[in-house]
């Protein structure tokens, strides 16, 4: 479908636009790191194009293929930065929104925060109608005359309109939205039936108020985007990450932005999945720790894990995504000793600004990268590859009067304590993702990335028994690497409550066909060859009784037996037991229009062609300052052996490769470090 | 040897973490709804002498209990020779530590070379134990005998082995059998989780280390929980609050005073002042009534600290035996989660006077359990627990809806109840007008409305808080009260707050009105900003 032979995935984060490069006509995959361009993100991308294309030797028409992934979605929840919104739904209901579904986290807090709420009670309009949950109507739709008066007296910028269970019948959305944009030419509308077509009030209603009020914002990025498309020759496909991993095209990312919202990690979670093949290691627990979160993704049997639903800033996203544990320790997470004297790191941040202590920009409270400086791990002069310089003086002095002193503890001490409670931090985080599905950590593969990754990797196996750790090649821009070989996906649900039996069938079949055609119909519209599609099939399933459904493939659709086997055996493995003779349920029925992207060969990484040896540098550990060697990654060949403690720098990242383990690069270019018997 | 400050957080974290993976496991294998959906369930695990380390975050009644009756079955039932490698043992009896029937606390010891070093526990909330009524939630029940089976402290499993005796006498006393011993295995597999992780730790660090380790992290819990009780000026505080009553001396108020006295860094609380036990299952035995009061101080303390038994050391509770918060046998307990809120509010309300920076005005105060059974040709049986608003606060206003105190549980989505029922949610919103006037406003309470589809249906209430309102503080007005209403053939009438099967046909509908919070402060010094967007918003 696409001829011209470059295609380029780029990742935009806070701090850095990151890209990888395809060229088939070498079948070479390269790395390029910008700044990013906060005021309008699509300049740096393409600042970032052009750089790599003078860099690498291709020219900006050779790219036929753009793979963007944005967390422009996700940031616009979290500053607020968001269209003003009204919300049409059932009247009676219309608090729903802010009742939520009341389990508190903070059990002892005594000052609560409400949950947050985009749409306040004045701009949430209800109208008379009533459909009931096989989607007969009860009550037709009243007069909306009273109800659109209102609406134009609120000059809202997005309309969300949820009804009761319109995910089985939507015809009163879709009356709504024709009566809305009669009224107000133009504006954007989300509707709760097109979103998310999912039984749960409060859930549905969420994702599609998040959607609405993010149509504004994203339209207005995209139309950004596509005004720079030209310059230079510069015309590839675009298309967009979403959080399921896979990508979408432009008018769909403009309608549904918020399938974007939780696609920040989702590039990690793919090259996990990549690398798990290329590897040959089906069981990777991957782990990517940036400046402020861990996430923890877990591939089982060379595939990622999908969920029904996430949520942002304590909204719930109603939408399927990369299944992800995230906790908030980082770089920039902050160490502090309390009144009981009990030393803490994280869950607060210095965040980007003012940082870590020893960036010099203000930060005067230790943090876990000021712990890695102090100690030596962190080259001060090479970090980000050279580009900045840290101030360790600083770091000892904040580390020792922060930390320290109020534990008696000397400065070096004080740092090593901040890293040992960290990476107990981290090593529990992954037996919980790993527990939670009756998993051993014994049995994984730590892949470790992200700007901070791989100074905890090690020593976080060791607390969990794992004793293989991969460093994959570029780990600073491995998001976007995940993102260059994945494809296109758009998710379809029609959730429908019906007993998974013989009975059922014809309507279950009717629905599939129903999904099947708009599956179709999608894939054509976004110029799919018939011989790239491909469709998933899967359903939400539960014996009566359950209040949780379990997501279960369904390839052999709309064969029952089969899908009931599949449920018996994948509810055994995951809660530990099967209750064969119970009815099951048939909750919401999915399907998946893949639109598979060619994946050209990629050429192995280059070893370097002779041995080096290394250099050194004193780092500290267990009570004092040793002499560590200090690899540069480039330089390894592949008879180089590893022998821990010892440190492996590259520009955007360094590896501590601890006591009793021995690291390797392997021919694809990774390296592998082993716990030494 | 001498733990240093790295260590101790090392283990600290380690314990965490072993609390967690049980709280997954529970969460991972357990059958019925009430654990999965309601998340009625904690874990924790413990020193060799029975009191609490670290425990998961979930229902705050269950959290500070289970120290409690781990000791006293140490002390009274099982001495600490006689629990043996592979031994659990169980209890759900309210008068050998425990709360309410419903309740199954499960304790298994952990050894390591030999020698105990830790407790691991779990406590699950059964879907029914027998009794007079599904659920085991009778609300006219007079004596415990009524309220379903009773499981004194006894080895399940004895060296390992399975006692089938006990296992088969459970199955024959109880509705949902297959759900109940689900939930009852997925607790002794959350506690092999619990002690091979304990196990893990002490292979690492060495029996003494745990031990050592545990000490410190009690002392610490301690010192943060006496510097919480020290920041408080000395004095006695006292406070009174009502429930309406117990159901079956109606109208009857069932008093409950505190007396809080804070001298230096530790505190007393004097419940003598309660009122005495009642005929009804409004009662509390000592677990219940001591989680409210450690709860209540452990909320004053700084945010970072940890939650363990050492935070109980500088408070004691008095409370003379033969009150309504600590009942004699055979006095019904099943519904001592109204004790336990009203208690709170009590010990709120006290404190307040010593942390008026601290302490928000009443919530709710009350968990609002309605059980709808619906009979057409088949019977289905719905239970909700439904919520109120939480109270003004010294600097802001309270939450509309907002799980607050003693329990913390979901809702249940309307569209889920009437694809499964012949139940239709007719509203469901705030209630305009029932959080407390204050400078900083109360949380509004909800409306939550039902329709019955079926020929027939069954009704089973028990609320409380529709005499006695929640109170404001420094000169905050009170919430408004409950109601509950009947609306039939276009005519209302109310229903009593404590029901029990209620007949009830197609078309009726049924609503529910919660409290909100108190409000704080003078609502003369409210901003003019507030309440104009009060107003705006349709919160008055």
């Amino acid at each position: 479908m696409e001829q011209r032979p470059v295609r380029i995935a780029v990742d935009i984060g806070g701090t850095f636009t990151d890209l990888q490069i395809l060229d088939a006509r070498q079948g070479r995959v390269v790395a390029w790191k910008t700044p990013t361009t906060p005021a309008d993100p699509s300049e740096g991308l393409l600042i970032g194009v052009r750089e790599a294309a003078e860099r690498f030797g291709f020219v900006l028409a050779d790219v036929g293929l753009l793979l963007h992934g944005t967390t422009i979605a996700t940031n616009a929840v979290l500053e607020r930065k968001l269209a003003r919104g009204v919300l049409i739904t059932t009247a009676g209901f219309e608090d729903v929104l802010e009742i939520t579904r009341h389990f508190r986290r903070d059990v002892y807090g005594l000052a609560p925060d409400p949950f947050p709420c985009l749409i306040e009670r004045d701009l949430r309009f209800g109208v008379v109608e009533r459909v009931r949950a096989d989607g007969s109507v009860e009550t037709p739709l009243g007069d909306l005359a009273p109800m659109l008066e209102k609406l134009r007296a609120a000059k809202p910028e997005a309309v969300a309109i949820g009804l009761l269970h319109a995910y089985a019948n939507p015809s009163h959305e879709l009356a709504l939205r024709e009566a809305v944009q009669a009224a107000m030419p133009g504006i954007p509308v989300s509707l709760s039936s097109e979103i998310s077509p999912e039984i749960r009030e409060y859930e549905r209603l969420s994702t599609t108020v998040l959607n609405a009020v993010l149509m504004p914002v994203v339209q207005n990025y995209l139309a950004r985007l596509e005004a720079r498309l030209g310059e230079g020759g510069f015309s590839p496909r675009i298309f967009l990450v979403q959080s399921n991993g896979g990508m979408c095209s432009l008018p769909r990312a403009a309608a549904q932005p918020a399938r974007l919202l939780l696609s920040g990690p989702s590039g990690g979670a793919l090259a996990a999945e990549r690398l798990s093949r290329r590897l040959a290691r089906p069981n990777l627990v991957a782990v990517d720790m940036g400046g402020t979160s861990f996430d923890v993704s877990v591939v089982q049997n060379h595939r990622i894990g999908l969920v029904t639903q996430g949520e942002v800033d304590r909204l719930p996203v109603r939408l399927p995504m990369v299944e992800m544990r995230t906790i908030g320790a980082g770089g920039g997470s902050l160490a502090a000793v309390d009144a009981s004297g009990r030393l803490t790191a994280g869950p607060r941040s210095a965040g980007a600004r003012p940082g870590p202590v020893c960036y010099g920009r203000g930060g005067t409270l230790p943090t876990v990268t000021d712990a890695n400086a102090v100690l030596g791990r962190i080259d001060p002069d090479f970090f980000l590859g050279g580009a900045m310089s840290l101030d360790v003086a600083s770091a000892r002095v904040a580390m020792g009067a922060e930390v320290g002193d109020k534990l008696g503890l000397g400065i070096e001490a004080a740092a090593e304590g901040v890293l040992r409670v960290t990476n107990v931090q981290l090593a529990s985080a992954v037996r919980l993702s790993l527990f939670e599905k009756g998993l051993d950590p014994r049995d994984f593969t730590l892949l470790s990335f992200g700007g901070a990754g791989g100074l905890h990797a090690t020593e976080v196996a060791d607390e969990l028994g794992i004793t293989e750790v991969i460093f994959p090649r570029e780990p600073g821009t491995l998001s976007a690497y995940g993102i260059l070989f994945s494809d296109l996906v758009q998710d379809l649900a029609r959730s429908r409550l019906l007993p998974a039996e013989a009975e059922a069938l014809p309507e279950i079949e009717a629905t599939l066909a129903g999904l099947r055609e708009e599956a179709v119909a999608r894939l054509v519209a976004d110029g799919v060859p018939e011989d790239q599609r491909g469709i998933e099939v899967s359903a939400d399933l539960r014996y009566h009784g359950q209040a949780f459904e379990l997501l279960v493939p369904w390839p052999e659709a709309p064969d029952l037996p089969a899908l009931m086997a599949r449920f018996h055996t994948e509810h055994r493995a995951r809660f530990s037991y099967a209750a064969e003779d119970e009815k099951v349920e048939i909750v919401t029925l999915r399907m998946a229009a893949i639109g598979r992207l060619p994946k050209p060969a990629e050429t192995s990484g280059e070893a370097a062609s002779t041995s080096t040896t290394p250099a050194s540098r004193e780092v500290w550990q267990q009570g004092g300052a040793a002499s560590w060697p200090v690899w540069r990654r480039e330089k390894l060949h592949g008879a180089d052996i590893i022998e821990g403690p010892a440190i492996v720098e590259e520009a955007f990242a360094t590896h501590v490769i601890a006591a009793g383990w021995q690291a390797k690069l392997d021919p694809e270019g990774a390296l592998i470090a082993r716990r030494l018997p | 040897m001498t733990l240093g400050p790295i260590e101790i957080e090392v283990i600290r974290n380690a314990l965490n973490a072993a609390a967690a993976e049980m709280d997954v496991t529970v969460w991972r294998t357990s059958r019925s709804t009430i654990v999965r959906e309601l998340l009625d369930y904690s874990t924790a695990v413990f020193d060799a002498q029975g009191w609490n380390l670290a425990q998961s975050a979930r229902i705050p009644g269950h959290l500070n209990s289970m120290s409690h009756a781990l000791r006293e079955i140490l002390a009274h039932y099982v001495p600490p020779d006689e629990w043996h490698e592979g031994d659990v043992i169980v209890t759900n009896d309210p008068y050998c530590g425990g709360q309410h029937l419903p309740d199954i606390i499960a304790y298994k010891p952990v050894f390591h070379e030999g020698e105990r070093i830790a407790f691991a526990g779990t406590l699950c909330h059964h879907i029914d134990v027998g009794g007079l009524a599904a659920g085991s939630y009778a609300a006219k029940a007079t004596e415990i005998f009524q309220e379903g089976l009773r499981i004194p402290p006894l080895k399940i499993l004895d060296r390992g082995v399975r006692n089938d005796g006990v296992w088969a006498m459970i199955r024959q006393n109880i509705r949902k059998p297959d759900l109940l011993l689900g939930d009852l295995s997925s607790q002794l597999a959350s506690l092999d989780v619990g002690a091979a992780a304990l196990q893990r730790l002490a292979r690492r660090f060495g029996t003494d280390a745990m031990l050592e380790a545990g000490a410190r992290i009690l002392d610490m819990s301690e010192a943060g929980m006496r510097a919480a009780i020290a920041a408080m000026p000395d004095g006695t505080y006292e406070f009174t609050d009502f429930l309406d009553d117990d159901g079956i001396d109606i109208g009857v108020p069932i008093r409950l005073h505190v007396a809080v006295t804070i001298k230096g860094d530790e505190a007393s609380v004097d419940l003598s002042g309660c009122g005495p036990q009642v005929a009804g299952p409004t009662n509390a035995t000592l677990a219940s009534t001591n989680a409210a009061v450690m709860f209540s101080l452990m909320c004053c303390a700084d945010s970072s600290l940890h939650m363990s038994a050492g935070c109980y050391r500088p408070i004691t509770v008095i409370a003379p035996e033969g009150l309504v918060v600590n009942a004699r046998h055979p006095a019904p307990v099943a519904h001592r989660v109204a004790v336990t809120h009203r208690l709170l509010n009590a010990m709120n309300g006290a404190l307040h006077q010593a942390v008026p920076e601290l302490i928000p005005a009443a919530y709710y105060g009350n968990s609002y359990v309605t059980t709808f059974q619906t009979v057409a040709e088949t019977r289905e049986v719905l239970v909700e627990i439904e919520i109120g608003g939480s109270g003004g606060h010294p600097i802001k206003d309270g939450v509309n809806a907002y799980a607050s105190g003693m329990h913390n549980n979901s809702n249940i989505p309307i569209e889920m109840i009437e694809a499964q029922l012949p139940l239709t949610v007719m509203r469901y919103g705030l209630r305009d007008g029932s959080g407390g006037a204050g400078r900083y406003r109360g949380g509004l309470g909800l409306i939550r409305e039902w329709r019955i589809d079926s020929p027939r249906c069954f009704f089973t209430s028990n609320m409380d808080r529709f005499d006695h309102a929640p109170y404001g503080l420094a000169g905050g007005g009170s919430a408004a009260p409950g109601a509950l209403v009947l609306r039939r053939d276009g005519v209302e009438s109310p229903i009593p707050p404590k029901t029990d099967n209620l007949p009830l046909r197609q078309g009726d509908v049924v609503r529910l009105e919660t409290s909100g919070g108190g409000g704080f402060g003078p609502a003369a010094e409210r901003t003019p900003a507030a309440s104009a967007r009060d107003k705006a918003m349709g919160y008055l």
